[in-house]
This record gives C-alpha cells, structure tokens and sequence, in this order.
C-alpha cells in the first residue's frame, strides 16, 4: 500500500496543497470503512497522508479561557485530562474500547461527522469551534457549521483540521448519555449530551445536543432560548411538553440495524423531560 | 466429587495464550492458492448467465461442473448443493470460487464476475412458507420435517380440562461468532485428497468428500488443525467449505486455502433456527395435566440437519415436567434463507424458552409462585418422560431449586421492585437436557474409540472428536491417565487425522465427555488389563448403548437420550425505565450435570454458556429484511463482552450416570439452553407484563410499555 508520511504539519499541508490525500491518523474509522477481503490492505479512494504522529498535532492546552485540544490528540488522552470538562470526558469513556481509544483521534470522530460520532453531542453543547489549516489559510468554524451531513463537512481537500477549541462552560447541571447496543465497543441508537446552570432559581444557561437523531447531531438554540431566563418554577409540565414538543420536530432518526425510528425519538424526548425535570425544585 | 473434578492446567491453555498456537490460516505454502467464493446477489433466482473475466493464467474458476462426484454436501437429505446449478436458493449461495495466486487479484476476478438472473418469488417466513402460495423450494409443501407424537390422552384432558391456556412464542436467528471464523487448506497428491481446517466433526468432512470426488475412503484425508471455537457453526458448514477447497486443489494440483473473511462467515454460514411454538395447556385444579406443543422451525433453504434439531426441540417440548397427556407436532420450514444448523442446545434452547415462559405464565394466571408451580409439575426418578421413556436416575431438582433459591436469596429478592433508580426484576428457570445424540443417533454412529500404548509407555488417545475450546485435550486426557494411573502427562491426543484415528463421532450433542470419554474409559479399563511395559498395546472399542434403553424412531417412543442432566437458573436484572435497557446484574446456576470431569472447566462452560443464552435472550440481534440480514458484521450483531456479563454464583449437586466417565453427564449445552427464559422471566418481574418473543429488545419493550400505559 502507497502513502505519504510527512515529517511536520507544514509539510502535510504542503502535500494537500499539491494533490488530494486522504489524512489518516489514528485509522479506526478508515480501516474499516475501506476494508476489502481478509488480509487485503485496505482500498482507501485517494492516497492516504498519515498524519496521527505529527507532534503539533497532538496536545491539551488552556489558553486563557479556552480549551484547545489539538486533531490527531488520543481519545484515551483527553479522556483522561483534567483539563477536559466531564461532559467530554464522560463521552469519551463510553466510546468503544480501550485499544480503540488508544488509537483514536478526536479529530478523526469530528471529521468523520457520522450522525453517531459520540464526541459530537458534547462539543455542540460546549459551543466548539474548529481550526482548519491550508497551506494559506486558517479558518475557525462552529462545529455545528463544520458538520453539513452525514460523513459531510467544510473541510477542503487542501485543508487539515488543526485543532478543536471550546470554553469551559460553568454549569450546574449535566448530563450525559449514551444509549448502544452493549455497554463496550458498541455504537450509539442515540446519545444525548446537556448542561444548564440555574442560579437563585433562575435558569441562565441551556444547551443540550442529541446524536444520532437526525443526519447531523442536533442542537436547536432557538428552543434553548426559551428555556434559559425561566425561573425553575415555571417549568411546569405544560411547559415541559411544549419543549419537548419542539424538539419533535426537530429529531428525525431513522429505522437501521441498530435500532428504530420510534425508538431513537422516544428515548431521546424522554431524556430530554429527564433533564428539564432535574433543573426542577425537589 | 473425586479426584477426578480436581482443576489441573488445561494442555490446550499456553500455546492458545502465547499466541503460538497454529490455526488454519497460519500455515502457508510457497505457491498456494488463494480461493473466493461467487456468490449469489438474489436470495431466490434462476441463473441465466455467468460471464467471466478473461483470467490470467496462474487463475482458475471453480464451478458445478468440476465436482467429481455429485455435487451435494452429505448430511441427512442431501438437498445442498456445493456450488449452485441453475437455481439459487439464498442470498450469498456458492455460484463459483476463483482460485490463483495473489488474494488481491483473486479478489478483483470474483468481483468482475457478472451474473444474469431470473428472480423467482421469494419466501422468507415460517408463514409465507406455510402458506405455500409460491413455488415450493422443497417438496410440494416447503416441509423437510413434519413430525408428531402422543403420549396418554391429550384430547381427553383438554376434554375435561377447568381451563386452557394458549400461548405463542417467537425466538429468533443467533449467530455462532466463535472466534476464529471458518476455513480449509486442500492438496491433492498422489491421488489422495488432504483437507486440513477448523471444524467439529472430521469424518462429516470426510464423509463428504467421499460422496462430492466419488473416491473410495482411503484416497480422502481430513485433518483438524486448532479450532478456534464451534459452538455447532462447525458441525456441518464445514463440508461446505472442505468441498470447494477440495474442488480446487484437484483442478489445479497446488495447495489451496479457503478462509472466509469474518462478514462473510456472519452472513452466509448456518446460524440458530428461528422458530414459532405454539403451547395450549390444559389445566385443572391448578396443575397443567395436558399439553400440547406446535413447533415451527424456519430452517433456510436446505434441509441440512434441520430434521434432528426439530426432533430434539420437540423432545424438550416439555421441559422438565411431567406432564401425562402430550401432543407434540414439528414442522422445519423451507425459505430463501442461509440454511440454519446445529448451534449450542440444537432446538432445545427455542424449546425450553417457551415452555418456561409458558409455566410462569400459567403459575402468575393460577396466582402461584413460578418456583413452587414448576417444582409441583417436576420429573421424578421412575417417571416417563414426553416420549415415554424412563427416568431412570434420581432426578434432584428439589435439591437444585433449593440450592439456586438460597445461594439468589430468590425470595427476600422478588419482593424487590426497584434498585438504584431502575426496574428490578428477578427470573427463574428450571430445565433438563438430553445427555449425547438424539433418538437412535448413537445406535446408527456406533463409535469407535482406540488407544495405543506405545513402546515407551506413553498412551496415545485416538479418536476423532475435537477441542474446540471446550476442553477434552484436558478431561479425556485425565480419565484415561485416571483409570490407567499414569501421569496425564504421558497421554497424547493430538487434533484428529481421519488417517489415524477411528470414528469416534462428531463433536456435539454435548456427546464428548459422556459417550465418547465412557467408551474411553472402558478401554482404559482394558487396556490397564493388558498393559505390558515396554510393548505396544492396542485396545479399541465400539459404543454400544446401554441394554435397557428403548427407542423407536418412526413413532418417537421411549428413551430420547440414555441420560440427562439438570439445571436451574436465577438472573438478576435491572431495566432502565427511560431507556428500557436491560442490565444482567447477576446469573446464578446450579447444575447436576454428573461428576465434573475438571470443576474449573466445568465453571468455564457455565459462563460461557450462560453469557451465550442472555446475549440470545437480550442483545443478539438479527433481523431478514428484502432477502439479506440487516446486521452482517460483527460492528452490527452484538454478542455480550466481558462488560456486560453480570456477576455469576454457581454450584453443582451430582448425580453420577453409571456409563460415563466417572459419572460424567452432558454439559456444554445444558448451560445455555436456561439463561434465556430466566431473563425473560426476571424482565417480565421487573415490567409486571408478560412477554412471548426473544431477543427481548428495548425496542419491544418500549412499545409493549407504551401500549399498557395507554
């Protein structure tokens, strides 16, 4: 099998500037995706560019409010930093195994843009932002502007993603969860990831992302809107079924070989309500 | 429990851990072959015409008209073809197989191969084959198996009956998935065929090829190399494959190697009957003296084994209760599906699913404890089973149930209704199952088991059953170094060659420890007679079965088994009440399965089998959809991993059988076939509704809840 290895990110970006590559760094998505017949190298649609050992692409910092966690960086390690909100981190943990998450990238989980990419509910939540690099140019995009479909995104084929950027939101309410097909090694029928913040009764923040409901994660600001500046006390079960209404519309999953349309809406309104209901007075 | 239940190093453990142990596709040779098989793309067609790419030379294509014998697989009817001739019955039937040099151009050929067909109207269920509308793929009503039999007076009892009670179940397709997936090396040299793979039963394979070249039995050699799991899946499948590899070292004279790639073996390979079992009871004063069971196996497109896995789920029709007035009816449907085969209980586990369901169900609707309902309806030592045969050996299912009930604290647990913020629920089984082959299999097999002390002392086991993972390397080498008392040590048992070792019967039927380690026994028992230091000595024997037992196969009359073993399980679960998942918290087990021949193993095997049925009974998906599976690797079928396997606790109580090893029973089935109707009980505890269809998917249960609330 044919391949570049670049020596450094200016020559990767050199490479793509050149010709079309596909950048591969940890392959736990590529391998499978191409595989062909058993012990065949895989048939990947252009040239692979192995990116996953180049060190400035690889690292966990805090530059001053933000977190920037850079694309070929380990899942196992941001799993593991302390640095990494929990809601990330708890993400991170339920995703497959640990030999996968020693090899996967969390730029990968974000290029790769499936509908059931597990990091993706948590980075839409946390309001992340992507750092594409060409030869020429960088570019900073939402997440939710990067991801256009399933396995779609604006990433050129000159480009590489560079780097995820996120604040540390200060919230006092989250949750996170994963619903697969087995606890380990399992791929999503949906996941939801959520934070809010109530203080004196008063809800200030809002955010909650679905996976796997839709062709892309789903946030809908505009039905967060509604919630955030409620004092607790109006959330009322009128209230609560009218978001949870509006979010109906907005959750589209389909029937696969994993689970079922009605499953995956059911499930993920139902945790939903489960959300809105905890930011509720006891 | 002797000795003999004492735990030693399995000799099959260091290679297997180390990673030096050599399966099928580690061996290669300088100019071997690489062979793909073409398969077809209709699950029901006629071919109209095959087109070939122009192949280079070095590269040959393989097809119906290269079999040397006939072309079908030699199992019960012999209605399964190699390759396929005109029509197509499946989705992914052999067509024709590529073999050459470099797997990557091997590769491209087979996928350049273009075929035309005619699509005939399809059939995929029980009651679209049922219903016989279309074309018959068998026969003139798609039946392989129409079966029936009676004891007492079962029109009488539902006559005079208090009340009926009618119930359907469904289970569905389960997928083997052991380890290593399927594969063969063939050569021809000399005139004499070789095939070496992972497989169960060598001399099926041998059998086989016999019949597929039309050779006498000495130009056919078959060689089991480390089988990296079975679990039936490599009873019969591996004709198949052993065939087409065989097909193509004759054509081209080189070695050839056939190893499906692990989407291939998930899709086209055999896999569990889903079937339909209907049960109507008839009840009066509280007790079910009356039954009749209806069982429908979807068995795929060729008859394959599907006839004696329907006689052993009709012979466990009734679990493991008396029941005098039994009417017990089979049917194995023809479809346009895989052909379904041999897997771990062999119809058992679709069985004892339902008539377990069936008891609680029966014992919540008379308003009684399921525990004490079944153990008011048990077999007892000196009662007639459903077929008419003879209990002949204590039955210790109190002693089990009061075991399994204080070991759970069943009990203080029921009354338990939530835990930690889910549903809790708690499921009792109790079952039995029927030790070695089903009604005269034995007799018709007569096995031969040999010895050889060589001139250095050291005993050479020569049979052709296999380890699979289940350990006879260890347990058989212990009975006869026991009975002989030498080291275990000085046993030798090495993978079968059907050019060493007599036919001793295929690897199933939980049959090797009981059949073929009691004739192992015997021999020993001889051999030890004849023993002379220094000098080779030879003892074989062949199994006979025991006197006393009484079978007639045409009317399915008497002892269905010589022997059974026994069970009861207890599982814990906690379901989610938002998401319906279900967690398998903890599996309690007790077994009678006679004297453990290794209690380590043993505990193995109930893991194992336990962890096999919840996966069957919770998370092993596999849906028919426009004529493929929906799920076709293993990303998509999901077996449990070692984090969703709950906690086990487990013991055993031991009721010697007299003809096995020690008073060795059957185990590798007895353990798997009671998992699934416990979960399902212990779901139906914690949702308080009742359930009829297994895999029991969140899915289901969101819509079953859903229809209760409203």
């Amino acid at each position: 099998m044919e391949g570049l290895i670049p020596e450094s990110l200016d020559e990767a970006l050199e490479a793509l500037s050149e010709r079309k590559f596909i950048p591969i760094a940890g392959g736990t998505d590529l391998m499978v995706r191409y595989k062909r017949w058993k012990n065949l190298p895989p048939s990947f649609p252009s040239l692979p560019l192995f990116i996953g050992h180049i060190a400035e692409l690889s690292g966990i910092e805090k530059k001053d409010d933000e977190i920037v966690i850079k694309a070929a960086t380990l899942l196992s390690e941001i799993e593991q930093s302390p640095l990494v909100p929990s809601i990330l981190r708890k993400a991170i943990s339920q995703m497959a195994a640990p030999g996968i998450r020693n090899m996967g990238t969390i730029g990968g989980n974000i290029v790769n843009s499936s509908p059931a990419g597990d990091t993706l509910p948590p980075l839409y939540v946390l309001d992340a932002k992507v750092v594409l690099l060409s030869k020429n140019e960088r570019r900073c995009l939402f997440i939710y502007d990067f991801i256009t479909g399933p396995g779609k995104n604006q990433r050129r084929d000159d480009e590489l993603l560079y780097e995820v950027r996120f604040k540390v939101p200060k919230h006092t309410h989250e949750m996170y969860r994963k619903v697969g097909t087995r606890k380990a090694n399992a791929l999503s029928k949906l996941s939801v990831a959520a934070l809010a913040s109530s203080r004196d009764g008063k809800i200030d923040d809002f955010r909650i992302g679905f996976g796997a409901v839709a062709p892309t994660p789903v946030r809908v600001k505009s039905i967060e809107e509604k919630v955030k500046s409620r004092h607790v006390s109006e959330l009322s079960d009128d209230f609560i079924n009218e978001i949870v209404n509006e979010y109906g519309e907005w959750i589209k999953p389909i029937d696969d070989q994993r689970s079922t349309a009605l499953y995956r809406k059911t499930v993920a309104l139902r945790l939903l309500r489960a959300f809105l209901l905890q930011l509720k007075p006891v | 429990m002797g000795d003999i239940s004492k735990p030693v190093r399995r000799f099959d453990a260091p290679e297997k851990i180390m990673g030096t142990a050599r399966y099928v596709d580690d061996y290669f040779e300088e100019e071997m072959l690489f062979v793909r098989i073409v398969r077809s793309t209709r699950p029901r067609a006629r071919i109209k015409s095959i087109k070939l790419p122009k192949l280079p030379s070095g590269y040959c294509v393989v097809d119906k008209n290269d079999v040397p014998g006939e072309n079908r697989i030699k199992m019960i009817f012999d209605d399964w073809p190699f390759f396929a001739e005109d029509v197509v019955n499946f989705y992914g039937e052999p067509i024709l197989a590529i073999a050459g040099p470099d797997r990557e151009k091997v590769y491209e050929l087979s996928n350049a191969v273009k075929i035309e067909y005619e699509d005939i109207p399809p059939i995929y269920t029980i009651e679209e084959s049922e219903e016989n509308k279309r074309p018959p793929i068998f026969g003139e009503n798609n039946l392989f198996a129409d079966y029936f039999y009676e004891k007492g007076d079962p029109d009488g009892a539902f006559r005079d009956a208090d009340q009926i009670v009618e119930e359907e179940f469904r289970t569905g397709f389960q997928e083997h998935i052991y380890l290593e997936p399927q594969g063969m090396i063939a050569k021809y040299e000399d005139g004499r065929i070789t095939v070496f793979g992972s497989m169960q039963c060598p001399y099926y394979v041998k059998n086989a090829l016999i019949k597929a070249f039309g050779f006498p039995e000495d130009r056919i050699r078959v060689v089991q190399t480390t089988t990296g799991g079975g679990f039936g899946g490599k009873e019969e499948y591996p004709s198949q494959i052993a065939g087409i590899a065989a097909f193509c070292a004759y054509k081209t004279g080189k070695t050839v190697k056939l190893v499906y790639d692990r989407a291939e073996d998930v899709e086209f390979t055999t896999k569990r009957h889903p079937s339909r079992i209907r049960i109507k009871g008839a009840i009066k004063d509280k007790r079910v003296v009356g039954i009749e069971v209806d069982i429908a196996l979807n068995a795929g497109a060729y008859a394959g084994l599907s006839s004696v896995v329907l006689q052993r789920a009709m012979f466990a029709a009734t679990g493991a209760y008396r029941i005098d007035n039994v009417r017990v009816l089979g049917k194995a449907f023809a479809t346009n599906i895989v052909p379904l085969g041999a897997f771990r209980g062999f119809g058992a586990p679709q069985a004892i699913f339902a008539i377990e369901t069936f008891m609680n169900h029966v014992a919540k609707k008379m308003g009684e404890d399921p525990v004490r309902f079944k153990l008011a309806h048990r077999y007892k030592k000196g009662d007639t089973t459903a077929t008419g045969g003879l209990l002949r050996s204590e039955v210790r299912l109190p002693e089990i149930t009061e075991k399994i009930i204080e070991m759970s604290e069943y009990y203080e647990k029921k009354k338990q209704k939530e835990k930690d913020g889910k549903l809790y629920g708690i499921g009792f089984s109790m079952f039995l199952h029927g030790c070695g082959f089903t009604g005269n299999g034995e007799e018709v097999l007569k096995s031969i088991a040999r010895l050889k002390k060589r001139k250095d002392d050291k005993v050479e086991i020569l049979i052709s059953n296999v380890e699979m993972g289940q350990g006879p390397q260890t347990t058989l080498r212990k009975v006869v170094a026991q009975v002989l008392g030498i080291p275990m040590e000085d046993v030798i048992y090495e993978n079968p060659d059907t050019d060493k070792v007599p036919d001793s019967g295929p690897t199933v039927a939980s049959r090797t420890a009981m059949i073929v380690g009691g004739l192992l026994y015997r021999v020993a028992k001889e051999l030890k007679e004849k023993w002379k230091e220094g000098e080779e000595v030879v003892v074989e024997k062949q199994y006979r079965h025991p006197e006393y037992i009484k079978w007639d196969q045409s009317t399915f009359k008497g002892d269905a088994y010589p022997e059974y073993s026994w069970g009861a399980n207890v599982i814990e679960v906690e379901v989610d009440p938002l998401t319906y998942e279900i967690e398998v918290k903890k599996a309690y087990a007790v077994f009678d399965l006679g004297t453990p021949l290794d209690k380590k193993i043993i505990e193995g095997q109930i893991h194992g089998g336990m962890l096999q049925g919840i996966g069957y009974a919770t998370l092993e998906v596999m849906e028919f959809e426009n004529g493929r599976f929906k799920q076709r690797t293993i990303t998509d079928y999901i077996i449990p991993t070692a984090m969703d396997a709950p906690l086990f606790e487990t013991d055993l109580v031991v009721e010697p059988y007299k003809n096995g090893p020690f008073g060795a029973k059957c185990a590798g089935e007895l353990t798997l076939v009671g998992a699934a109707p416990a979960v399902c009980a212990a779901v139906e505890d914690a949702l308080g509704i009742n359930l009829y269809e297994i895999p029991i998917r969140p899915e289901k249960l969101l819509v079953l809840m859903n229809k209760e609330d409203n």
